[in-house]
């Protein structure tokens, strides 16, 4: 039996779970209010995909010739739903799996005083969690487009899962149509496609290096159609221009960000633009879009993250900033596949996915590990918490030095893998070489601001009144899961063939060099390369700077406050002003152009219409005052008329006569 | 000779004196007076046409008359429903005066 | 047909409502039965539609694209009945259904079922109301199956008064005019139509007024072809004229948010679930396939109109405060998708805009339905007055949300496969204009967020609080729980209604194929 053609079967073990707990009534819910459910469901998909991946590693895939459904039949066309397996997919299963089941497990700590309200939370994490499977499985782009736009509807409904706080509110709403610019990008790339190729299926698209695909299409459609589902992406992952929904949506719980917005949803941005590979190295200017997006990306939101006071607002822009560089090692590793045949941009940017999803959510959870005992999201108002809360001061650490970049830990391998891939990719187009800068820069300010942010918080005295304790083990023991992973995943590299040799098989039918690197190759290629000493350099030179400014005591922070350093604070407290920048744009320019469309509406359109009403009962009273009453005027007029046809009818009409 | 030309001048003349009346004068028994004057000017009309049609065409037709006959019978019944609508008139409105009754305007 | 062989059972599914109409207006004293009896018709009706249907998927139509069948009918219709009316004017008394007219035959009893059940704690004058209610139904589906356009046109005028004492007798504040320009403005739209019908009977010269003697004597390929391209177009235009006020189509709209915000739940509902796919149904029945060259002459203002209201629908959504008006104007949105699927000539487009009359006809019930819970418990349906709602109606709360997010177009949901289509079919024949309708995906997203942030989310206002809103009555819940169902159902199975509008609608466009250009 082919476990693969069961793959379907993941996604329904959480639905089930969904609806379990939506509809059994209080108490059939067993234990947390349906987490018990939440458990069994997150798990069951956990142990199928773990038998799927093993499948996978083993060299088995399912790409055509799965099982599909008719979805619909239009005119001839047929959309069918069905599963697309390979080693691209194992990598996503991976992450939604593992951190999907620890963030289940930790939030039967985390929500414990929600009382009634877990039952919507686990439904809704349920939810998520079935169509994130769903979108990762997804075989043809329609179907992936379909759990895209679920997926968003469930970020929004948990974004705003306390949603009596109008901040919640705002930013779910805010999120959900940021998403939405994208998805309409995304919409219009499979629909130019569709016009031109007949179908959404990727086995169809992306056969024999997209042959049939480029056969169809003219080159500037293929251009514009995969720009537009990048689009997608852009909004997705939370790339510039559309990034500012991110960190609003920290108003959701932290085990909410933790999932969807660290580890899952926004990867699926960086998954989608992976996927549509085999037909974006057919458009080389898409590519450098992707990689300029990126690194743009990258920089900014690591700038942002420097004022950040908000704890999770840092892991925010952190995590904004991380997936920019996953999308310009996308981006560069285009050009090496068309260039040199070589996938080593694609390798690299889907295992810093796979690295940043442990770490990050690790990152996350001891946040809310913190939150949860201090009670406050503000660094100003913490410090000291060091020897309170032990556990997860240690486990923060790990995941700050993972996404520093220190070695052995995973962050390190992952990003050098990106950057020397940038780097090659410089050879090929000259910007690469600024968006390499650009991404030794964010390596810098990385360890900067994540270091800042622990000594912020965990080092020090308190400074302000707070109860901490350390959380309880059903939290904590995730924790440590976690933080194995971030210590172990980067060996990935090196267990087995090798990621890079494992993912080599879902570039399908591109051409690239068959992998060729033995596993000591690449570490001396690692540690052989100045480059990697020169950014190792930087990641050191920012943590000592965080320690010597929040640390140690005896350093005037308040340097930054005036002048051009002033300037330039105030410019990222209010995040470069991007944010206000769209909320005046909604407000001032779609608002008021509507308001404008509504008086247009009522006075001008509608103004026609009574006009029209008007003029008759206007006319209709000129015209009644020849009513006078008088039965004389009557017959006169009749008299006058009768003269006028007489006079018609003997004269004018026989010609004159 | 008496042409037929001056039974319809005649004719023509008492219908002229007759709208006339109707068209202007205020009393509506006048008026209704006036409309005789205008039905007897079409019955006269019709005689004409019947007595001379011997004349003109060479046989004779008595329709005109048969049908004067019938005018003049119809012109009695519409008088006498004229001036049971004009009493009627005349005991709600307590005039006869057709400038005054004018109730049925804008 | 096996089981209807023999049984005109359309003119049995038209009779239901007539005989409770009748019933429900003569009963007297007793004025509580009514809602039984209205319940009752409009119950039996709607059963038998639904068995209609099953029965019709038994042979769902031929697929031949010639759209001529043994020279004498024009598309396959199925339990068809003919029989002659006015000898002397050629009318003759005929009906069938076929893939076009079966989701909204369906649709049409199940809106007038759903809401007589939502109507039913109508206190003023219920035995009126109830009978209207059954008036209309028997109006609407009339309007869907008749094959004649004498009857068509009486059909249609049938409608128009049962929607206008709705209006002016149970409505809000300005009732009055609102019931006054709806009637008037679409009777004119109606005259218009009519003018072309004559236009059309004459030219053809058959002597008859049933659709297919016209059509066959005007356009066909195989006859006569006596309306010339001069003659479509004017005819045409006006016949366009006179569906789209009803659709409605901007400029021609402005009687739509009048209308509905005055108009009492119930009939809203079947406004807006009913009345606007009869003018869309008369675009893709009567005026695409009878004059093919005028429609190919005025593809463009079509696209054009259509794009327009789906633009201006939307974004005049964002500015309005009234709930009620907000979804009567995203009506005017959707129904201009409808308009852009024909516009396109496409046999996607086609099929798409039939689709997508029968979702809005779901989801736009839905979305007056609660707008009608939020007035009812709220006293108010002025979104900056609202807020918290969920908070006290968690229920009515999440059937809002479901509503909003199937109105917006959410995968899943029943409006998603229409829309997305369209815009398929859009791109197919007009290219990166794509991006116009588009963005309207956007604005949607935008407004419903706004309003269920404003009404459901956020603290409560004290006055509301005051009102200690209850949640849904079940007299209420019921009907949006069975569309929400619906809603679900179609939106993951598309397929099974396709399945009915597909060979219909590549019979119109073989039609199209062979007239136009």
């Amino acid at each position: 039996m082919n476990i693969l053609e069961w793959a379907w079967l993941i996604p329904v073990f959480p639905f089930l779970a969904f609806i379990l707990i939506s509809l059994l009534p209080k108490k059939g819910l067993w234990w947390e209010d349906g987490g018990g459910y939440a458990i069994a469901g997150a798990g069951g998909a956990l142990a199928l995909s773990v038998w799927v991946i093993w499948e996978v590693l083993n060299g088995h895939t399912l790409t055509v010739g799965a099982p599909t459904f008719d979805w619909l039949v239009i005119a001839g066309f047929k959309i069918t739903f069905g599963i697309w397996i390979d080693q691209l997919t194992a990598v996503m299963l991976l992450v939604v799996s593992i951190v999907g089941t620890l963030v289940v497990v930790y939030s039967g700590g985390y929500m414990h005083e929600e009382a009634e309200r877990r039952r919507r939370y686990y439904a809704e994490i349920m939810l998520f969690i079935s169509v994130m499977y769903g979108l990762v499985i997804a075989s043809n782009y329609l179907e992936m487009f379909i759990f895209w736009e679920l997926v968003g509807l469930c970020s929004y409904l948990l974004i705003g899962f306390w949603y009596e706080r109008p901040a919640a509110a705002s930013a779910a709403k805010r999120a959900f149509i940021v998403t939405r610019v994208g998805d309409i990008m995304f919409m219009a790339g499979i629909i130019i496609i569709f016009k031109y190729v007949g179908s959404f299926d990727f086995g169809t698209l992306f056969a024999n290096n997209a042959a049939a695909t480029t056969a169809a299409m003219p080159k500037d459609m293929l251009t514009l159609a995969t720009a537009l589902i990048f689009g997608g992406a852009i909004g997705k992952s939370a790339q510039f221009p559309l990034h500012e929904w991110l960190p609003d949506a920290m108003e959701g719980p932290t085990t909410v960000s933790a999932l969807i917005h660290a580890a899952t949803m926004v990867k699926a941005g960086v998954y989608l633009t992976a996927r549509t590979y085999p037909l974006l190295i057919h458009s080389p200017e898409s590519l450098l879009f992707v990689g300029i997006i990126g690194g743009i990306t990258a920089l900014l939101a690591a700038t942002v993250a420097l004022a950040a006071n908000d704890i999770k607002r840092v892991l925010a822009y952190s995590t904004i900033s991380q997936l920019g560089y996953m999308i310009l090692g996308l981006g560069a590793g285009g050009y090496l596949v068309i260039h040199g045949g070589s996938e080593a941009g694609y390798a690299a940017a889907t295992f810093h996915l796979m690295n940043h999803a442990f770490f990050k959510a690790l990152l996350f959870l001891c946040a809310g590990s913190v939150i949860h005992s201090v009670g406050t999201n503000d660094m100003r108002l913490m410090g000291g918490l060091g020897r309170k809360m032990p556990i997860t001061s240690i486990t923060m650490l790990v995941g700050a030095l993972a996404i520093a970049g220190i070695p052995p830990l995973s962050g390190f391998w992952s990003k050098d893998e990106v950057l020397s891939a940038v780097y090659g990719a410089g050879e090929f187009h000259f910007t690469f070489f600024i968006l390499w800068a650009m991404g030794v820069a964010t390596a810098f300010l990385t360890a900067f601001y994540m270091f800042r942010m622990w000594f912020l918080t965990f080092s020090g005295s308190a400074r302000s009144e707070y109860h901490a304790h350390e959380s309880p083990k059903i939290m904590t023991v995730p924790l440590m899961i976690l933080t194995a992973l971030a210590l172990t995943s980067g060996a990935a590299l090196f267990i087995g063939a090798g990621f890079k040799a494992f993912i080599l098989g879902s570039l399908g039918s591109i051409p690239v060099e068959p992998e060729t690197e033995t596993l000591g190759e690449i570490a001396s290629a690692v540690f052989t390369s100045p480059f990697t000493y020169l950014v190792l350099g930087l990641v050191i030179v920012g943590i000592l700077s965080a320690y010597r400014i929040y640390y140690m005591h005896g350093f005037n922070r308040t340097i930054f406050a005036a002048g051009i350093p002033g300037k330039f604070q105030k410019a990222l407290e209010n995040r470069w002003y991007i944010s206000k920048f769209y909320d005046d744009f909604a407000l001032v320019v779609v608002y008021g152009f509507s308001k404008l469309a509504d008086l247009f509406d009522r006075y001008v359109i509608d103004g026609v219409v009574n006009g029209v009403a008007y003029l008759g009962a206007r006319t209709g009273g000129v015209i009644r005052k020849a009513q006078s009453g008088n039965v004389q005027r009557y017959a006169s007029i009749v008299i006058i008329g009768i003269v006028i046809i007489l006079f018609f009818l003997l004269y004018v009409l026989p010609g004159g006569a | 000779m008496i042409t037929i030309e001056y039974w319809l001048i005649l004719s023509s003349l008492l219908l002229a004196i007759g709208a006339y009346g109707v068209l202007t004068r205020k009393n509506a028994i006048v008026v209704l007076m006036s409309i005789e004057i205008m039905l007897n000017a079409a019955n006269i009309n019709l005689v004409a046409f019947s007595s001379f049609h011997v004349t003109l065409h060479g046989t004779r037709d008595p329709s005109g008359m048969v049908f004067a006959l019938f005018s003049i019978a119809i012109a009695a019944a519409e008088v006498a429903v004229g001036l049971a609508i004009l009493l009627s008139v005349y005991r709600r409105y307590k005039t006869i005066d057709v400038d005054k009754i004018n109730i049925l305007r804008w | 047909m096996a089981l209807f062989a023999g049984i005109p059972i359309i003119s049995i599914i038209l009779l239901m409502p007539i005989i409770g109409a009748i019933v429900t207006f003569t009963l007297g004293k007793r004025e509580s039965y009514a809602k039984y009896t209205a319940l009752a018709f409009s119950l039996a009706a709607l059963i038998l539609s639904i068995v209609v249907a099953f029965e019709f998927m038994v042979e769902p139509s031929s697929t031949e694209a010639t759209g001529y069948h043994d020279g004498r009918r024009f598309f396959n219709y199925q339990f068809s009945a003919e029989h002659p009316w006015v000898k002397t004017l050629g009318i003759s008394y005929i009906v069938g259904l076929d893939g076009i007219s079966l989701p909204l035959f369906v649709l049409t009893t199940l809106l007038c079922t759903l809401s007589v059940v939502f109507a039913w704690d109508t206190k003023s004058r219920p035995k009126e109301f109830f009978g209207l209610i059954l008036v209309l139904e028997v109006g609407v589906l009339g309007v869907f199956v008749s094959l004649d356009y004498f009857l068509f046109y009486v059909f249609w005028e049938v409608v128009l008064i049962p929607m206008y004492f709705m209006i002016g007798v149970w409505g809000g504040p300005k009732k009055d005019y609102a019931a006054i320009k709806f009637f008037i403005y679409t009777h004119v739209a109606s005259l218009a139509m009519l003018v072309s019908i004559m236009a059309m009977f004459f030219q053809a010269n058959t002597g008859s007024f049933s659709m297919e003697s016209i059509a066959l004597a005007g356009s066909s390929a195989t006859g006569p072809r006596l309306f010339t391209a001069g003659f479509q177009l004017v005819v045409f235009a006006a016949l366009f004229f006179g569906f789209g006020v009803k659709m409605p189509m901007v400029p021609f709209h402005t009687w739509l948010p009048d209308a509905h915000v005055e108009a009492p739940t119930a009939g809203s509902v079947l406004l807006a679930g009913l009345l606007l796919k009869m003018g869309g149904y008369g675009i893709i029945r009567v005026a695409i396939p009878t004059l093919p060259d005028g429609a190919a002459s005025l593809q463009i203002v079509m696209a054009v109109i259509a794009i327009a209201s789906i633009l201006y629908g939307a974004i005049l959504c964002l500015a309005q405060k009234d709930l009620k008006k907000m979804v009567a104007y995203s009506s005017i949105s959707h129904m201009g998708f409808v308009l852009l699927g024909f516009a396109t000539f496409t046999e996607i487009g086609i099929v798409a805009g039939v689709f997508q009359m029968f979702a809005h006809g779901l989801v736009t019930a839905v979305l007056f339905m609660m707008c009608g819970v939020v007035q009812h418990k709220c006293g108010t349906r002025m979104i900056p007055s609202l807020g918290g709602l969920s908070k006290s109606m968690p229920k009515a709360s999440a059937m809002m949300t479901i509503g909003f997010l199937a109105s917006l177009g959410l995968p899943g949901l029943v409006s998603f496969a229409a829309e997305f289509m369209v815009l398929a079919s859009m791109f197919q024949t007009w290219g990166l204009w794509l991006f116009l309708p588009i963005i309207s995906v956007a604005i949607t997203a935008g407004y419903y967020l706004w309003a269920l942030q404003r009404s459901m989310f956020g603290p409560m206002p004290e006055g509301v609080e005051a009102m200690h809103a209850h949640d849904v009555s079940w007299y209420e819940g019921i009907p949006v729980s069975i569309l929400i169902v619906l809603i679900a159902i179609f939106g993951v199975f598309p397929a099974a209604m396709f399945q009915f509008i597909n060979p219909a609608a590549r019979i119109v466009f073989g039609l199209l194929g062979l007239g136009g250009g």
